[in-house]
């Protein structure tokens, strides 16, 4: 079935239960499906974009109104939507990076924060995972006094995963900001994987920006995101316009150089504002959440030989494992090689697995039912059976 | 002569994408068996309705 010209329908998440470690958070709620459909169009949010003519003044559809919602959600003073949260690392790091600062980054940071850091001219310091895959405040305050030492001044910004998305692992973001205010380095809260998920309070974890990808984790069209900040810094990361043409003599208002203006227009904003008061609600309920993730990552392990990489127990339903001593083995002398455990989990209604992968794997149960996740578990531990894999 | 469809059809049209979305998430919720429980059932039954009735209004509204 196409739904036009070479472009086929996707029903990937109406066929199967979706495991993908990247897509889980970002499937949009009803609300958010019928606002594609009245808002699709171009410019749609414009209807009545009038005077200061900047998207986040927009009262109708209630834009204005949404700004506020999510900076005091965020318990910060000031948001703006972003496409995706790299173009908020993006903003943050052009506005306080400049050529030759050193910035912190972790070992287990996203590559956009470090194009980010690099567009900007930066250098990457990063603070060294321990042997868990964790990042402590310790580490930060060794790794700050090592730049000090190296380059003179301490870095001038860290930017800090609290989940990050190799292993899903939650890092003590409020110890390690903690440390860093004590050197007075501002810390960037990037939360592409706990914003829209569970409960975040920009303020009490101590950070200066929040950022978060809607995409990823508050049921949204791509390219989607938020960078909020606290009221001391909202005037240098948003500061307005002070440009002018030399042959106009244009001005142009209050616009914001870092947003390029107007960010998110049409779909992707109001599908993001028509999740909204559903994300809300649903960080409420992480736990349930957890506990469905319990039930498959109990079903992996009993698997005999399979090992969770991800700290143990679960955080975060985004979890790493390895399967070299159980469903790797298999595929050693499978026809199908390693593509028969992919195969098998399609065969089973179940997709999101990188089809040949059998070694070491990410899985993300965000958004399951409870009768999914049993039928998820039931599956990997059949899959298992049906290859002569001991299952305890 | 442009002819202007009432603002009833164009409601109606919106309101069957939008009752099939619904149905969609149910597609969505119980995937891949799609076996419905007792409540997913009566819903279902319920939007089904729903999406046969708004059909029929703009059945009437466009090609009265």
């Amino acid at each position: 079935m196409k739904c036009a010209a070479g472009i086929e329908v996707r029903q990937v998440d109406e066929m199967a239960i979706n495991i993908d470690p990247i897509q889980a958070g970002g499937r949009l709620t009803a609300d958010a499906m019928k606002a594609v459909i009245a808002y699709g169009d171009g410019y749609s949010v414009c209807d009545n974009c009038r005077k200061p003519n900047r998207l986040d003044y927009i009262s109708k559809p209630p834009i204005a109104e949404f700004h506020r919602d999510v900076a005091s959600w965020l318990n910060m003073d000031a948001a703006r939507m972003v496409p995706g949260a790299r173009r908020g690392f993006q903003a943050v790091a052009h506005t306080y990076v400049h050529k030759g600062d050193p910035v912190l980054l972790t070992s287990l940071s996203h590559y956009t924060e470090f194009l980010a850091v690099e567009e900007s001219g930066g250098i990457a310091r990063e603070i060294p995972a321990n042997e868990q895959k964790l990042v402590t405040p310790d580490a930060t305050a060794q790794k700050i006094e090592e730049v000090i030492r190296d380059s003179g001044k301490p870095p001038v910004i860290a930017f800090i995963d609290h989940v990050d998305y190799q292993y899903g692992n939650m890092h003590d973001i409020k110890g390690i900001a903690k440390v860093a205010h004590q050197y007075d380095i501002p810390v960037l809260y990037n939360g592409a994987y706990t914003v829209g998920i569970l409960p975040v309070n920009g303020k009490d974890l101590g950070v200066d920006f929040v950022v978060g990808s809607a995409h990823k984790s508050m049921a949204s069209p791509a390219p989607s995101g938020v960078l909020a900040t606290t009221a001391e810094h909202a005037g240098e990361v948003f500061r307005t316009t002070a440009i002018t043409g030399d042959v106009t003599n244009r001005k142009f208002g209050i616009k914001e150089p870092e947003m390029m203006g107007c960010t998110l227009m049409g779909v992707t904003l109001v599908g993001m504002m028509a999740s909204f008061p559903h994300v809300k609600e649903r960080v409420k309920h992480f736990d349930r959440e957890l506990e469905n993730h319990r039930i498959v990552t109990e079903a992996l392990h009993s698997v005999e030989g399979t090992k969770i990489l991800s700290e143990y127990p679960r955080k975060h339903t985004m979890t790493r494992v390895d399967t070299i001593a159980s469903f790797d083995k298999v595929a050693e002398t499978h026809k199908k090689r390693g593509f028969y455990f992919s195969s098998a989990l399609e065969e089973k209604g179940v997709t999101g697995l990188i089809p040949g992968v059998t070694k070491v794997w990410k899985f993300n149960t965000y958004g399951t039912s409870r009768k999914q996740a049993e039928y998820l578990a039931r599956a990997f531990m059949e899959i298992a059976r049906e290859n002569g894999l001991p299952v305890s | 002569m442009v002819i202007l469809l009432s603002k009833r059809a164009v409601d109606m049209a919106f309101q069957a994408l939008y009752t099939l979305t619904d149905i969609r998430v149910i597609l969505r919720e119980t995937a891949p068996v799609h076996e419905l429980d007792e409540k997913q059932r009566a819903q279902a039954e319920r939007l089904l309705e729903n999406l046969e009735r708004q059909v029929a209004s703009l059945k009437q509204e466009m090609l009265k």
